[in-house]
């Protein structure tokens, strides 16, 4: 047994009646950034919904710190930070506002400042006052990465951050996972390219 | 944590009214067009107009369901909410909000359907005591709540089901016949001069048991729709 970090054992998840993953073992652990690759439909996005507790698996167990996810004491769901492919964030809101929205849910309410400061890093520090609906495809996904900044998290599970990201998106992304895991973070994120400026410590892979 | 939610949901509304004015003019619409159908004499229409009301009432309710749950779904913030708050949590900020927004509106602009419906008929204009729209506003803000807690329950099982709208209204139609029930003899007690107490503690009652169980099973039912 393993009591640091993400531990997951003896793991069986299936989707629409097909079972993606059998019996399989893995471990997330702090200070480390893990890749999670496999083809479309290998079924990554349904072991990371799993993993944050969304898609129940049919079998094995999935402990934070040595403690079952589902437990409270583990705090595992103040802990977790789940960007997914969806961008959560409503359209009738501005910027500000959704952003506010997600750090209160967190306990933060002093949050302006840091979400100037996550919008200036990505450039959108102009946009804050304006409604979601408005911006670009890649602007709403920098608005989602703000909540990398914004919210207090010590594990975080990214479902194809890199899309839609320009260069130097990319390059702040990759630095802020590395920095974040240097903290004693745990990432865990899947993509369909190669990220070179990441410095990767595990790679899981998924096949059919 | 429920302020917080809630707080977000009355934001989103402000900006999104004309959704939730619509089942309103509905409700409106739907009453006004009995005068035209029936009869505009007056005491048909007060004889009819208990029932009339309430089963309209009903339907505006059934109507707004449909928007309920259905963009925090598609944009994936529902999940999100899941994670960070509790899914009982996530479903009573729905529901008092829902509440807020569509059943109120319902209650405020019912006595103006009591006059297109002739409600008080015969009642001196000086007798606030026997105002049957009081009596009619009465049944309605005991009932819509209800309404609301049950549909919550209809909508979160059905979140993931294509065309849940249609599917909801089949589920929950049967269940909202107590309160139909009692919400229409309510008022028609009172036009009949006789006491409404009783039909009205029922009101009561259901609205009781129903704060207490439907969050959990709406929140269960949530849990289980987003997974």
């Amino acid at each position: 047994m393993i009591n640091s970090g993400l531990f997951a054992s003896d793991l069986t998840v299936s989707r629409a009646e097909q079972t993606l993953i059998e019996g399989a073992e893995l471990h997330l652990a702090p200070s480390s950034i893990t890749y999670l690759y496999g083809e479309n439909g290998a079924g990554k996005t349904s072991l990371m919904r799993c993993l944050c507790g969304l898609l129940p698996a049919d079998q094995g167990s999935i402990r934070w710190n040595g403690k079952p996810i589902s437990s409270s004491d583990s705090n595992y769901f103040n802990d977790l930070l789940f960007l997914a492919h969806a961008l959560s964030m409503k359209a009738e809101l501005s910027i500000m506002e959704n952003l506010h929205f997600y750090a209160k849910l967190r306990g933060v309410n002093n949050a302006n400042g840091l979400i100037q400061q996550a919008a200036q890093q990505l450039g959108i520090d102009h946009l804050l006052a304006r409604r979601f609906a408005e911006l670009s495809a890649g602007q709403q996904h920098k608005v989602a990465l703000c909540r990398l900044v914004v919210e207090p998290a010590k594990i975080w599970i990214l479902d194809e951050p890199f899309v839609n990201l320009d260069h130097q998106t990319r390059d702040w992304l990759a630095n802020t996972m590395m920095e974040f895991a240097k903290q004693g973070g745990v990432v865990l994120f899947t993509s369909h390219h190669e990220i070179e400026q990441l410095t990767i410590d595990q790679r899981l892979s998924l096949e059919h | 944590m429920l302020l917080t939610l809630l707080k977000r949901e009355l934001m989103i509304a402000r900006r999104n009214w004309i959704g939730l004015a619509i089942p309103v003019f509905f409700f409106v619409m739907v009453v006004s067009l009995f005068p035209f159908a029936v009869s505009p004499d007056a005491p048909v229409l007060q004889k009819i107009a208990p029932g009339i009301i309430w089963v309209a009432a009903l339907l505006a309710t059934l109507l707004s369901l449909e928007q309920f749950y259905r963009t925090d779904y598609q944009d994936g913030s529902l999940e999100q909410l899941v994670i960070m708050s509790s899914p009982t949590l996530v479903a009573s900020a729905k529901i008092i909000a829902h509440w807020i927004l569509t059943g109120l509106p319902l209650v405020l602009i019912s006595p103006l359907l009591g006059v297109l419906m002739q409600l008080n008929y015969g009642v001196g204009y000086d007798s606030v005591a026997e105002d049957h729209t009081v009596v009619l506003m009465l049944s309605l803000l005991l009932g819509t709540p209800t309404l609301c807690l049950i549909g919550a329950v209809g909508m979160s099982l059905t979140l993931a089901a294509n065309r849940n709208g249609m599917l909801v209204s089949v589920l929950i139609l049967p269940l909202y016949v107590p309160i139909l029930i009692f919400g229409a003899s309510t008022v028609t007690a009172s036009l009949e001069n006789f006491g409404y107490n009783g039909q009205l503690a029922i009101l009561g009652a259901l609205l009781l048991l129903a704060m207490v169980f439907a969050p959990f099973a709406a929140g269960r039912a949530l849990k289980i729709s987003v997974s």
